[in-house]
């Protein structure tokens, strides 16, 4: 029969595709899904083989993808437990280093009498005595891509393995389909159960709070998701319960007339809802999602019933609320707080924690701090004295070093890498394959490839580079130290206060 | 009173510290001539001597920043507030050394010429430091690396190029007439040191007296044309005034070497006379 007879364009049939969809309908957690869902999923959905022996996923760098194992078996490593034995050594070319790293971040990691972990991105407590594995049907990286959290252990195949690493925007997608709904409660029941605890006591708010309150809190705590631009509180409206930011980043407006003036913003980990739950009022302000955001809802009865019972966390809150009140009060009687904050969320500079900032009011344009640079690295600069300007502020093409390094994500050799409990993004020369993964990433276009020589390779390749914030140089970055001026500032836009501070100089 | 932008002191402490020590020196200097007279020649005119010659020496390093790391300093900030203070210092205890009289002989005569010639270039080169970045900031709205203006100029004439495709034989015969000799080279000139937006309304005006003899569908293209003449004229502005920040050392520098090799003379000739 012919399809056009019903005036609908038959599909053509492309057999490439009809393959890969009968393939992922062997997992049985898309056994459910439409062929529409499956077909949009589908470009996000990677089945990988890997022999025994290689690594899947590296200690400490950021992953955009949740593995679910369908064959063979993988074992886990945490990386004081794996700096005892040989990397693998063809996959794990910067192993030395990120060990040495992890090590040390082991041991500020709270190890039980046993020697056991709890590591939050894997399906299981992790020894540093013994060596963990993993069986086909288990999901594990999930909470990494999810809220871009450093992975903490090492994975690698102990025997040949076939995974099917689900890319980010294919979890989040799966997460809003009805029909894999015992998938999605099955991350968040993970999540719930290994992770929000310990966010939990990582909430200033929640310090000192015993086991048994804490166990109340997950026990009712909800987990919902909003994307870009959504409303997640409207100012006015009943506050419903305490937020506290899983991922992503969140507006915080209040309305001044016909506008919607921003008065700060909210990251991972900070939290909202305490001073309307408190004072038994609406919310006093409107959150938006900037982007993809993940919130932990604990609900008004139960946050109530935990201040309530729990005298010192009230007098915090107080004081808390107090301080915030007073923050919010400035930024919203101070009309250049509230633009400089809407223009690092317009242009993204929220997620810079080392923005180069250069006052053109004062810069002669010398270029005495490309100089700097360039002496500092080898004859390259690391950033270009152009790109965006606001106000007299000239915003340089050098990297912000964002909280969130979406560079990290994907790096087939890690050669990018952020060490733990610091600041700068650096890339090794001679790990890197100019394969162009982190330039391609970087929302900025803060990274820009040299023509290098590469030793490892033996051929001539185009290198990724990066502002390195001049690791390892005492006297910190170049360009500010060496700038005739004074024109050259390196800021976080974490700290609002300061940013205001130094932009209306 | 209120000093313009460009007279007042970056750092204040280093100012007022410079202020201290000149007008101590000053002070004890005019104390000394009049208990027991002045002499460059005696142990007193030869301490201011030898002060300056020092200060002008510390100057002179000022270039080895970069590769010293700003050391002895912590920034280069520092480095540049002690090269324009030290050498302010210096020219005043030249001129204490030689006890506020004219210099006998010829070669006494260069060296306090080169002496003022350099104070005053390099204090003529701080407040065009302060002045120019301060202008091109709040006159203009576009941002050029003095090296790639004119790439960014030629950028601009293929831009112009590609808006024209298609365009009426009215906008055309305007584009030949009037844009293209516009969007021609780089003509930088010093009347944008006086007035930024030199000619600019004129040239502009232009646009909007052609702008009625146009189609509908010419006006976006008008409009896109005006914006690339503007930003041409903007990295003229650029060009000339960065031009001006870049031949400044020339008047300061060979100078100063000079007055560097002239020190030294001077000092080897009371040394060795």
């Amino acid at each position: 029969m012919d399809p056009h007879a019903h005036g609908e364009a038959a599909e053509p049939v492309n057999p490439e595709l009809q393959e890969a969809l009968r393939r992922l309908r062997a997992y049985p957690f898309l056994q459910p899904l439409s062929d529409t869902v499956l077909r949009k999923l589908q470009p996000n959905l990677v089945e990988r083989a890997y022999a025994a022996g290689e690594l899947l996923l590296r200690a400490g760098e950021y992953s955009d993808a949740a593995f679910y194992l369908k064959e063979g078996i993988v074992e886990v490593r945490f990386a004081a437990a794996a700096a005892g034995s040989p990397a693998p050594a063809a996959a794990d070319p910067a192993g030395t280093d990120t060990r040495a790293r992890l090590a040390a971040f082991a041991q500020r990691a709270s190890v039980g009498a046993d020697g056991t972990i709890i590591v939050s991105d894997m399906p299981v407590d992790v020894s540093l005595h013994k060596r963990v594995l993993l069986e086909p049907g288990e999901l594990f990286g999930e909470l990494n891509a999810l809220a871009r959290y450093p992975l903490s252990s090492d994975v690698v195949a102990k025997s040949d393995v076939v995974c099917l690493a689900i890319r980010t925007p294919a979890l989040r997608m799966l997460f809003k389909q009805k029909e894999v709904a015992a998938f999605k409660k099955q991350v968040d029941e993970r999540y719930r159960a290994r992770t929000l605890g310990s966010h939990l006591r990582q909430v200033e708010l929640f310090g000192g709070l015993g086991d048994r309150a804490i166990e109340r809190l997950r026990q009712t705590a909800d987990i919902v998701s909003f994307e870009p631009g959504a409303l997640i509180a409207e100012q006015g409206a009943a506050a419903d319960a305490f937020y506290l930011v899983r991922g992503g980043n969140v507006k915080v407006m209040i309305r001044a007339g016909s506008t919607d003036l921003a008065i700060t913003y909210l990251r991972k980990g900070e939290y909202a809802g305490e001073i309307a739950l408190l004072m038994d009022e609406p919310w006093p302000f409107s959150l938006q999602a900037l982007e993809y955001v993940e919130i932990v809802k604990i609900p008004r009865a139960e946050f109530q019933a935990v201040v309530r019972d729990h005298p010192p966390v009230q007098q915090r809150l107080w004081d808390t609320a107090v301080q915030r009140l007073k923050e919010r009060g400035v930024a919203s009687r101070n009309p250049l707080a509230s633009q400089y904050l809407q223009m690092a969320m317009d242009t993204g500079l929220i997620h810079g924690e080392s923005v180069l900032l250069i006052d053109l009011n004062t810069c002669t344009r010398c270029d005495d701090c490309v100089r700097a640079c360039a002496d500092t690295h080898g004859g390259t600069p690391r950033f270009i004295r152009e790109g965006t300007r606001y106000q007299q502020w000239s915003v340089p093409v050098a990297c912000y070093q964002c909280s969130d390094p979406v560079c990290l994500v994907g790096c087939p050799t890690g050669a990018i890498t952020r060490a733990m409990g610091t600041l700068e993004v650096t890339i090794d020369p001679q790990t890197c394959i100019g394969c162009r993964n982190c330039v391609k990433r970087c929302p900025w276009g803060n990274i820009v490839e040299v023509p290098f020589s590469s030793p490892t390779l033996k051929k001539n390749i185009d290198l990724a580079t990066k502002c390195d914030l001049c690791v390892g140089r005492a006297a910190g970055p170049a360009c500010v130290q060496m700038c005739p001026h004074g024109s050259a500032v390196r800021i976080s836009f974490k700290d609002m206060a300061r940013v205001t501070e130094i932009l209306s100089a | 009173m209120i000093l313009p932008p460009w007279l007042q002191p970056k750092r204040l402490r280093w100012f007022a510290g410079t202020a201290i020590v000149a007008a101590a020196s000053l002070a004890f200097a005019g104390a000394a001539a009049w208990w027991r007279g002045w002499s460059p020649g005696d142990a007193w005119g030869l301490t201011f001597g030898a002060a300056a010659a020092l200060l002008m020496l510390m100057a002179a390093l000022y270039p080895l920043r970069r590769r010293w790391g700003a050391r002895p300093f912590k920034t280069a900030q520092d480095w540049m507030q002690a090269h324009v203070y030290g050498s302010t210092l210096a020219a005043l205890f030249v001129l204490v050394h030689m006890g506020f009289r004219w210099p006998g002989g010829r070669f006494g005569f260069w060296l306090l010429a080169l002496t003022l010639w350099t104070t005053i270039s390099g204090l003529l080169g701080v407040a065009l430091q302060k002045w120019i970045p301060a202008l091109l900031a709040r006159e203009l709205t576009v941002e050029a690396i003095y090296d790639r203006v004119p790439e960014l100029a030629d950028r601009l004439r293929g831009e112009a190029t590609r808006t024209m495709e298609g365009a009426s034989d009215v906008l055309q015969r305007f584009y030949d007439a009037q844009v293209q000799p516009a969007l021609a080279g780089l003509s930088p000139s010093w009347s944008y040191v006086f007035e930024m937006h030199s000619g600019r309304a004129r040239r502009l005006a232009a646009f909007e007296h052609i702008q009625s003899f146009v189609g509908e569908a010419d006006r976006d293209r008008l409009a896109d044309l005006k914006t690339l003449v503007s930003e041409k004229m903007e990295l003229e502005a650029h060009y000339t005034l960065q031009r001006l920040l870049r031949i400044w050392p020339l008047v300061h520098v060979p100078p100063a070497m000079l007055l560097l090799a002239a020190v030294v003379a001077h000092v080897a000739s009371v040394w060795y006379f």
